[in-house]
């Protein structure tokens, strides 16, 4: 396992031979020099040969929802179409995606010219928004001669602006918000034209995939869904930090020790469970059990410690993100918030009710995924830390100092 | 198959929707309609295009799909 420390602190591991991450290690940013040593050109291939080849290898979209790449680009209409890189990494516990595009800017733009030439297109726009991947991307385009096609645009900070609606609308100049009606990206896009939308990290791999073609790029990875997954590790962790592994590795293996202490996967969307048991990096699987890799965040906090102290922090932060476009969503995220703490300082059974009726009014009932994603972080904690939550209810607290792993935007480490 | 959708970004929970058509739609703690299933039944359905006119907002949308 390589550990190197990267310079914006975010520490960056590899389980075995890194592929999206190759060099980062001895290089921190893989320049283009490098990156053709280590890579070649970019291969473009034909848009039947991309599309069946990542039906082979099961490429699943990086960017929470876990799509079929190959089902979103046999979705795109032919004619003018343009192609979309979502870097805009809203998941405050994530840090993969910048960590790519900072450190492997040329894989990313390798992947979108892969794209855009399947799909007949040069049209290409990377949204961003952290400073330091936009100069990496910037300097990347300057430092090659085939991307006269592509615009790197700087997108606002914000859980739900990151979402690839709300930047469609957002890069329209409608606003970084999700619209009324579930338009898809493949329908109205950027420029109001189809757009081969998806998160950096695919584009990454589609780059990876039409270089080493289908045999080699599954020399690694599961069956089920071969290559490899970037992560985010948080806390009691094997080696925190952003982390490249084969796709269907047990989690236990990122996660030694503490049997039976709570996880939270996916992010602050996701779902928080209190074993691993045999769970696998496969999002399918992972899917099926209700506990979805989402942006790829996996956290545990220290032995220890009081999860709820950060449940409550993390409930709050949930309902001050909300767009405020939709009602239940606006009034309804506060007031699970409400509950959570009130349920963190020892309230009862009522209370509990009342957290159920209102997880029921607000699931599906906004414009975008926020709602549902909070829900699905309060509702999993509620269930997957029952007896922290007895011991509240029984005592007022568990004495145990605060947990402060889940990192918050605005410096809360 | 006539169906029925709040456009959340639009809802402004005038809560008329509730009051013509309370056969299907109810209001939350916090006055917007929850919609018992999307689907409308065919005798409901002259109702349902009522209320949808009748949103201040323009945010119900009673659409005919095949199905
Ligand atoms: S559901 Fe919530 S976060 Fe999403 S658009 Fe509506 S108010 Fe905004
Ligand atoms: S009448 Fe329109 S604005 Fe009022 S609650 Fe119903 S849907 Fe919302």
């Amino acid at each position: 396992m390589t550990v190197i420390a990267d310079p914006s602190q975010t520490t960056v591991h590899t389980f075995g031979a890194p592929r999206l991450l190759a060099g980062v290690a001895e290089l921190g940013r893989v320049d283009l020099g490098h990156h053709v040593a280590l890579h070649g050109e970019p291969v473009l291939r034909r848009r039947s040969w991309l599309s069946g080849a990542t039906r082979d290898v099961n490429l699943l979209g990086r960017g929470g929802a876990g799509f079929p790449v190959a089902d979103k680009l046999d979705a795109m209409p032919s004619g003018r179409v343009n192609v979309l890189v979502n870097g805009s990494e809203s998941e405050p516990a994530s840090r993969k995606d910048r960590t790519l595009m900072s450190s492997a800017p040329h894989l990313v733009l390798d992947g979108a010219l892969v794209a855009a030439h399947a799909l007949g297109s040069s049209d290409i726009t990377i949204a961003v928004h952290d400073q330091r991947s936009y100069e990496s991307l910037m300097l990347a385009s300057q430092e090659r001669r085939d991307t006269a096609g592509v615009r790197i645009v700087r997108t606002p900070d914000g859980f739900v602006a990151g979402e690839i609606r709300s930047v469609i609308n957002g890069l329209n100049g409608e606003g970084y918000m999700p619209g009324g009606r579930r338009i898809l990206p493949h329908h109205h896009g950027v420029d109001a034209r189809p757009s081969f939308a998806s998160n950096v990290e695919t584009f990454a791999h589609l780059a990876l995939l039409s270089r080493l073609g289908v045999a080699d790029y599954a020399r690694t990875g599961s069956t089920s869904e071969p290559g490899t997954s970037l992560l985010t590790l948080i806390g009691d962790v094997g080696g925190p930090g952003v982390v490249e592994v084969p796709n269907g590795i047990p989690l236990a293996s990122l996660l030694p020790g503490q049997a039976d202490a709570p996880v939270l996967i996916g992010g602050y969307h996701g779902t928080w469970v209190r074993s691993l048991g045999g769970l696998a990096l496969d999002r399918v699987a992972l899917r099926a059990v209700g506990a979805p890799l989402g942006a790829g965040v996996i956290a545990r906090p220290y032995a220890g410690t009081c999860v709820l102290t950060e449940v409550v922090r993390v409930s709050n932060w949930l309902a001050s993100e909300s767009a405020g476009q939709c009602g239940p969503c606006f009034f309804g995220l506060p007031a699970l918030a409400d509950d959570v703490a009130a349920l963190a300082a020892g309230a009862g059974a009522d209370r509990l009710q009342s957290l159920a009726r209102r997880v029921s009014l607000v699931r599906g009932r906004g414009a975008c995924a926020h709602p549902d994603g909070s829900v699905q972080f309060i509702s999993s904690a509620i269930s997957a830390l029952g007896d922290e939550f007895e011991a509240h209810a029984r005592y007022g607290s568990c004495g145990r100092p605060p947990s402060d792993v889940l990192p918050l935007p605005g410096g809360v480490a | 198959m006539t169906t029925i959708e709040v456009d959340w970004t639009r809802c402004d929970a005038h809560g008329l929707c509730s009051r013509l058509l309370p056969e299907k739609i109810s209001l939350d703690e916090w006055g917007y309609p929850i919609i018992d299933g999307r689907v409308v039944d065919p005798a409901l359905v002259q109702a349902a295009r009522k209320a949808a006119m009748a949103c201040p907002a323009l945010a119900l949308r009673v659409e005919r799909g095949a199905m």
